[in-house]
């Protein structure tokens, strides 16, 4: 290594703390940047380039640097996405919270020719205030990860040139990985666009063209349509109402034969005055001033069963389908059929 | 009213007796303090010698539910006697809590 390679490496060696600190500071900054947009990623990771690699780099093209600090890379930082899109949302959040060097700064995707596949990435070089060394962002989804780090395993980590048959395998699968890509990016914009055509459905009570699946089930509990019921039982005792996860009933609704939201609805308009009595009648006596707001939907799903011949065998596989299967259920099946007996769904 | 924690590799279980009515609740709520530590666990409340539950008992079966999903761990409610089951059930507890 000549001398002013060596120059380089001794004022990397006394710069080390300071990387290392920048480094951890690019970290939280990348965090919250992303928390604050809320956009959920694979990986955030970071590095100050090792002392190795370093001497690596300056032994190849030493020449080609005055200081430690045209060295772009010293500090880098990777975020690894779960959809291409977001690499862009990134890189347009990157360009609002750093000074981004144009100049060093490569959008690799676009470096492609028309016929051509491979490595796929952004890489952008910025500041952080407050800091003289630049740092090296990456940009790229969790695929191209996957491909950059097994080509890296098996291109470079032999030493060895390897064929241009194995490369152009390599590049091949690339460019599967980009269809792949671009169709998980499709896949999530038709679902979203799927949830909010429901979700207008929904809105504009048109419930019979929504069919009941787990996705519409939650947009329809987001329009409280149990809100109601569970207020009049509340206030049997005054009682305050704990949230509960009401997504377990989809199975039970699904087995009383609601195909749509139209159907839940039906259902939830047809027994909820019997779901009210059935409260009234087991609370009332009591002094209990606390309920889940799941108690509704269940009192609907007990009258329903009830009412159309289900008996205790119905009751057990409701609780069987809300509680899982076990001993306890053919008895809470028992108590409940017992309760409901003297009213007038029963008759 | 008796409250026993026992702390056992992957579960802890809080073991109560007696009745868990409005009067008893200030000491309970006291003694199930440590399962507020325990996290990434199954934490079973053995039932089989409560014989009564009030609304103050389940607000303190509420709090447990609570700080365990806090802090990763998962609340089991254990040997209900035939009462308490028709408390769970009235409430609509049964859907807050995997009954065992």
């Amino acid at each position: 290594m000549d001398l002013h390679s060596e120059m380089i490496l001794e004022e990397y060696r006394q710069a080390l703390p300071v990387l290392e600190d920048m480094e951890q500071k690019v970290l939280v900054a990348l965090r919250e940047m992303l928390d604050r947009n809320e956009l959920i990623v694979t990986a955030i990771e970071g590095r100050v380039k090792t002392e190795k690699s370093l001497a690596g780099k300056l032994a190849l093209k030493g020449g080609k640097y005055s200081s430690l600090r045209d060295i772009t890379d010293i500090v880098g930082a990777r975020i690894v996405t779960y959809y291409t899109d977001d690499v862009d949302r990134i890189a347009s959040m990157a360009e609002q919270q750093f000074v981004i060097d144009w100049d060093n700064s490569v959008d690799k995707r676009r470096l492609h020719q028309l016929d051509s596949f491979g490595y796929n990435s952004l890489h952008y070089v910025c500041r952080l205030p407050g800091f003289d060394f630049p740092f090296e962002l990456q940009l790229r989804t969790t695929l191209q990860h996957a491909w950059a780090a097994i080509n890296h395993d098996t291109g470079y980590k032999s030493g060895i040139e390897i064929p241009k048959e194995y490369m152009r395998r390599m590049n091949r699968l690339a460019g599967m990985l980009e269809m792949a890509d671009d169709e998980f990016s499709r896949i999530r914009t038709e679902i979203n666009d799927y949830r909010r055509r429901v979700q207008k459905l929904v809105q504009n009570g048109k419930l019979d063209d929504v069919l009941l699946d787990g996705d519409t089930f939650r947009s329809y509990l987001q329009a409280k349509p149990l809100d109601a019921l569970n207020r009049r039982i509340a206030a049997i005792n005054q009682a305050e109402i704990q949230e509960a996860p009401l997504m377990g009933y989809l199975r039970v609704l699904k087995a009383l034969k609601c195909n749509t939201l139209g159907d839940v609805s039906r259902l939830i308009k047809q027994y909820e005055e019997d779901a009210y009595l059935l409260a009234r009648h087991q609370l009332g006596n009591t002094d209990l001033d606390i309920i889940s707001s799941a108690v509704g939907l269940q009192n609907i799903c007990v009258v329903c069963i009830l009412s159309s011949g289900g008996g205790k065998i119905g009751l057990e596989r409701l609780f069987d389908a809300l509680n899982g299967h076990n001993s306890q259920n053919a008895a809470l099946a028992e108590m409940t059929f017992a309760q409901a007996e003297t009213l007038p769904f029963m008759r | 009213m008796k409250t026993e924690i026992i702390k056992n590799a992957n579960q802890v279980i809080a073991k109560f007796s007696g009745r868990l009515d409005t009067a008893a609740a200030v000491q309970t709520a006291e003694d199930v303090q440590p399962l507020q530590e325990v996290s990434n666990s199954e934490i079973i409340l053995d039932c089989s010698d409560l014989e009564y539950i009030s609304s103050s008992g389940l607000r303190i079966f509420l709090s447990i539910r609570k700080d365990a999903a806090a802090h990763g761990s998962k609340v089991i409610v254990s040997n209900i006697n035939a009462d308490i089951r028709q408390v769970f059930m009235m409430t609509g507890f049964i859907s807050l809590f995997e009954i065992r």
